[in-house]
């Protein structure tokens, strides 16, 4: 084992793994709650720049071979999940003084890095569970409502059947192949037999659930609004995120063929249909957002439809921006001391005249999210649909584009409401605080960047 | 090079003023309307030089821009001026400043956003009709879609937000459904010629089998029916507009509802010719329904808002009609149509938003011998009226005349070849115009003679600002009127290439003059 090359190939995970130990020793020693935001704002900002370092270096290298290995395209992907996390920790202040939170969301990213990274089936299983595991925590830390602990058990109970799924599908395919590497997926899905074709559809489903595909999503809009603000925008993004590398990571550029096409795009399909249109009944602002990431996970599975180097581009871009646009719109999110009325849809009434800073972010946020040009979700949109387009499946691609028209609505009806409805009652004051600010002027940074210049990201594969 | 550079600051202009509008202090309302009015007037004197400058004798793009945008795709930054868009934009540039202008004093919530957007939307529809790429067209057609929602949402009436709401999800159900129909050209497009572009002037969907090309041709075609709007897809053109503050009515009907109508002239027909040809028939047909259907619907209005947008529709049938004949001279007709409706329905709007900024009253009802009272504003009205209707030396006459000629110069061949459908369609036409004749005379007689009255009197009569934007108006009007040969030469020579492209072997050919 060569120690420079583990050294420098892992060095985001490395950078993450000393934050959580600092965090932790610092909580033994003693326990001045500044300290771990700081510390883990440090941690995260070098792991993220490490990330980026190794991307435009495009380094590659397998420290351990057959299990872990790095290349351009998952520094990258690292990057975007470590960056994305930035902004969240940055709103996590307020709503969490303990060092524990910070340890939990830096074990989870590094789970999540883990996984971009694996070579193994072993090791993408252990990215997967440690990205997740710390999540069931993460959801019950605040416990602002007595259903948060519902929410989290549910969580936590449908996310060991993933797991157990994921496992089986994983034995079926070491059964079919003898081998552990993530290659016998790819192999799997140009197969006939039944042996590896069941492997697949367990392993597929083991994902839908952790990304919440209709008809796994019934943990979803519980687990968000009864997490916390800062804790929802991280499932809604980073793991969101996550799970879709861990799929990309299994595809890799492996056409799909006839039996498995159905699965993976009938399943997407009902997810964008059915929540787009579940999430117009929504009067709460995180149970419309869990909707709202229920459909986005289907476009994302769209994407994996396409074949070829198009698939990683379609995927990973429509995460950043997702995931940016998503983070955006938390950071802006008015918030009172009362979290269930200050999560209220109504709550949001005549919000531009009270905090015009905070209704033009959430418009862009909600606009971009709708998929309208000239914002970068519509790029993401218009890359997915392409892929679809491209691998010949036009019925689901016009399917698609009809179930993202049905989710214009409820995120129009949001600007309805922060700009054209008048404010009723006493609403949450929520006065603008400045890291909150800070955290939106990073997500909105590379918003710009990508509304005008996608060439940027997409050519950087 | 330098030329290029003109037409990037007209198309750019509006949204370096967006930028410089958002960062002055709230609350300083008049600064806000002043420099929000110096851009728009800016940009209509870059719009003026370039109009002097665009030469209606080359073939082609001029002040043409081409860079690569996203590399990987073939999409570019791609725009010009041609014989299609020159009127097109020209309009669109005259029009910004006097909306501006007309919200003066009706816009008081929220000021700065309101410029903002109207800027933002100005933006966008320059951008439309500039376009040569068709990724950057789509972006720019459906970025129309957020300011117009915001205009009609924020400022308009009793109903606004069901109107905007309904506005939306009309047009994006069209968009949705052309940007399945454009990625699929491209896609095609790709693996036929083996290089993947956006640039229009590549792209034609001619080697597609007839029966693709009237898939694509169709989903393209909802889209932009919608915003003409064409008949049955219409209805939620009465609500915007009724909804809508003046100056968004004056937006909608004086460039959005050409959008419709110039990307027919731009995409739909170019790129599938054959479809194009096959559906004829049916665009016709829908064409005369809208001119005689609307004409119906608009007179029985009480509203007068209701009855000029009523009237839109009828009015841009004639647009559809002239397109479909692929006759020059009806094509030529379509396009001067476009831009007189522009100016005619636009002014209507301005004059309908001045006296409810006076009384707080549309209802036909409630007016009456406004000529008496209103000496300045009566005649403005009748003016507008008559151009409406189509009187000669009017900018309206020339426009449905040459829409209608063209229809009956298609139809005659038609005729003899036995086919009687194109000549009917062509006599129910005509029946429009004394139909249109008839519902703006009654509704200028209704208001302007007989027993004087109306709510809140006495009232004042046009200041200089409203008189100011009615003389511009009606000097465009007149000037086009009297003198339609300087912009139908604009327009020759793309209207011919258009026609060939599309007629394709069977032009049969009637000269402008």
């Amino acid at each position: 084992m060569n120690w420079s090359e583990v050294a420098k190939a892992m060095l985001p995970e490395h950078l993450l793994l000393a934050g959580m130990v600092i965090l932790l020793t610092l909580e033994v020693l003693r326990g001045r709650p500044r300290d771990g935001f700081v510390v883990a704002f440090l941690a995260l900002a070098a792991a993220a720049a490490a990330a980026l370092t190794l991307h435009v270096e495009s380094y590659t290298g397998a420290p351990f071979s057959g299990h872990f290995s790095v290349g351009p395209d998952a520094s990258l992907a690292k990057f975007a999940l470590i960056a994305l996390a930035l902004p969240v920790v940055l709103i996590s202040r307020d709503d969490f003084a303990e060092t524990r939170y910070y340890v939990l969301l830096l074990a989870s990213l590094y789970g999540a890095c883990l996984l971009v990274s694996s070579d193994s089936l072993p090791t993408l299983f252990l990215g997967l569970e440690l990205m997740s595991m710390p999540v069931y925590a993460l959801v019950l830390l605040a416990q602002l409502r007595a259903d948060s602990a519902e929410a989290a058990l549910k969580y936590l109970v449908l996310g060991g059947t993933a797991t157990a799924t994921f496992l089986m599908g994983v034995a079926l395919l070491y059964g079919w192949s003898g081998s552990m590497s993530t290659a016998v997926f790819a192999a799997a899905l140009g197969s006939s037999d039944t042996l590896p074709i069941a492997g697949v559809v367990l392993v597929v489903a083991s994902l839908f659930l952790k990304a919440a595909i209709v008809p796994f999503h019934g943990w979803a809009p519980d687990a968000y609004e009864g997490a916390s603000v800062p804790v929802t925008a991280f499932m809604a993004t980073i793991i969101k995120a996550g799970v879709l590398f861990a799929a990309l990571r299994l595809f890799e550029t492996a056409p799909v063929t006839r039996p498995l096409v159905d699965v993976l795009a009938v399943l997407p399909l009902v997810s964008m249909i059915w929540g787009n249109v579940a999430a117009i009944r929504q009067t709460s602002f995180r149970r419309m957002i869990a909707y709202s990431s229920i459909a986005h996970a289907g476009y994302l599975f769209f994407a994996l439809l396409g074949a070829g180097p198009g698939r990683a581009q379609a995927v990973i871009f429509y995460v950043v921006v997702y995931g940016i646009m998503n983070v955006l719109a938390f950071t802006v999110l008015p918030r009172g001391t009362d979290d269930e009325r200050s999560d209220r849809l109504e709550s949001l009434q005549g919000l531009y005249q009270r905090r015009p800073f905070a209704a033009i972010m959430l418009a862009i946020s909600m606009l971009s999210l709708a998929g309208l040009p000239p914002l970068p979700g519509f790029v993401a949109k218009f890359l997915v649909f392409r892929n679809v387009l491209a691998a010949g499946y036009t019925g689901y691609a016009v399917l698609g584009l009809v179930a993202s028209y049905l989710g214009i609505y409820f995120y129009l009806r949001v600007i309805q409401y922060m700009f054209m409805n008048t404010a009723t009652a006493d609403q949450p004051a929520g006065h603008p605080r400045r890291l909150a600010l800070a955290a939106s002027l990073l997500c909105l940074a590379p918003a710009i960047v990508l509304a005008f210049f996608p060439g940027w990201l997409l050519d950087r594969f | 090079m330098g030329e290029a550079t003109w037409l990037n600051w007209l198309l750019w202009l509006p949204a370096l003023g967006m930028v410089a509008v958002t960062l002055l202090p709230r609350g300083r309302d008049s600064l806000v309307r002043s420099v929000t009015f110096s851009c728009m007037v800016l940009q209509f004197f870059i719009a003026a030089i370039l109009y002097q400058r665009f030469d209606g004798t080359v073939a082609g793009l001029q002040f043409a821009t081409d860079v690569p945008w996203i590399r990987d795709w073939g999409v570019g930054y791609r725009i010009g001026l041609d014989g299609l868009n020159v009127l097109l934009v020209s309009l669109t540039a005259f029009l910004g400043p006097l909306v501006v202008a007309g919200a003066w004093s009706a816009v008081h919530k929220d000021v700065k956003l309101f410029h903002v957007m109207v800027l933002f939307i100005q933006f966008a529809m320059l951008g439309t009709f500039l376009a040569q790429d068709l990724f950057l067209f789509y972006v720019f057609w459906e970025a129309m879609l957020i300011p117009m929602f915001l205009i009609i949402g924020l400022w308009g009436g009793e109903r606004r937000i069901y109107a905007t709401l309904k506005f939306v999800l009309y047009t994006a159900f069209g968009s949705i459904l052309m940007l399945a129909a454009l990625i699929y050209l491209v896609l095609y497009t790709h693996g036929s010629s083996g290089y993947m572009t956006f640039d229009l002037r590549h792209l034609s969907g001619s080697q597609l089998p007839l029966n693709t090309q009237l898939w694509l041709l169709s989903a393209f075609a909802l889209s932009f029916a919608i915003k003409v709007p064409m008949f049955p897809l219409h209805t939620w053109l009465p609500d915007a507009h009724v909804e809508a503050p003046t100056g968004g009515s004056v937006i909608l009907a004086g460039v959005l509802l050409k959008m419709g109508t110039y990307g027919f002239m731009k995409l739909g027909f170019p790129l599938f010719p054959e479809a194009a040809r096959a559906m004829m028939p049916v665009i016709m047909t829908l064409a005369v329904i809208s001119i005689v259907y609307g004409a119906c619907l608009a007179l029985v209005q009480s509203d007068i808002k209701k009855i000029i947008a009523y009237s839109s529709i009828s009015h841009l049938g004639y647009v559809m009609l002239g397109l479909a004949s692929l006759d020059l001279i009806g094509i030529q007709g379509a396009i001067l149509q476009m831009v007189s409706h522009g100016l005619v329905a636009g002014g209507l709007f301005l004059m309908v938003g001045m006296i409810y900024e006076r009384t707080h009253s549309r209802a036909v009802a409630d007016y009456g011998g406004l000529a008496k009272m209103l000496p300045v504003f009566s005649v403005f009205f009748t003016i507008l009226t008559l151009a409406s209707i189509g009187l000669p030396t009017t900018s309206g006459f020339a426009g449905e005349f040459m829409a209608l000629l063209g229809a009956f110069n298609a139809a005659w061949p038609a005729h003899l070849a036995g086919n009687d459908l194109p000549l009917i369609l062509a006599v129910i036409a005509v029946s429009g115009v004394v139909l249109g004749a008839l519902y703006m005379l009654w509704l200028a007689q209704r208001i302007l003679f007989g027993e004087a009255r109306a709510p809140h009197a006495p009232l004042t009569d046009l200041n200089a600002r409203e008189t100011a934007i009615l003389v511009a108006i009606v000097a465009a009007i007149f000037a086009i009127g009297l003198f339609p040969g300087e912009p139908l030469a604009k327009t020759e020579l793309a209207a011919r290439e258009f026609q060939q492209l599309v007629a394709g072997e069977t032009i049969h050919l009637g000269s402008t003059r």
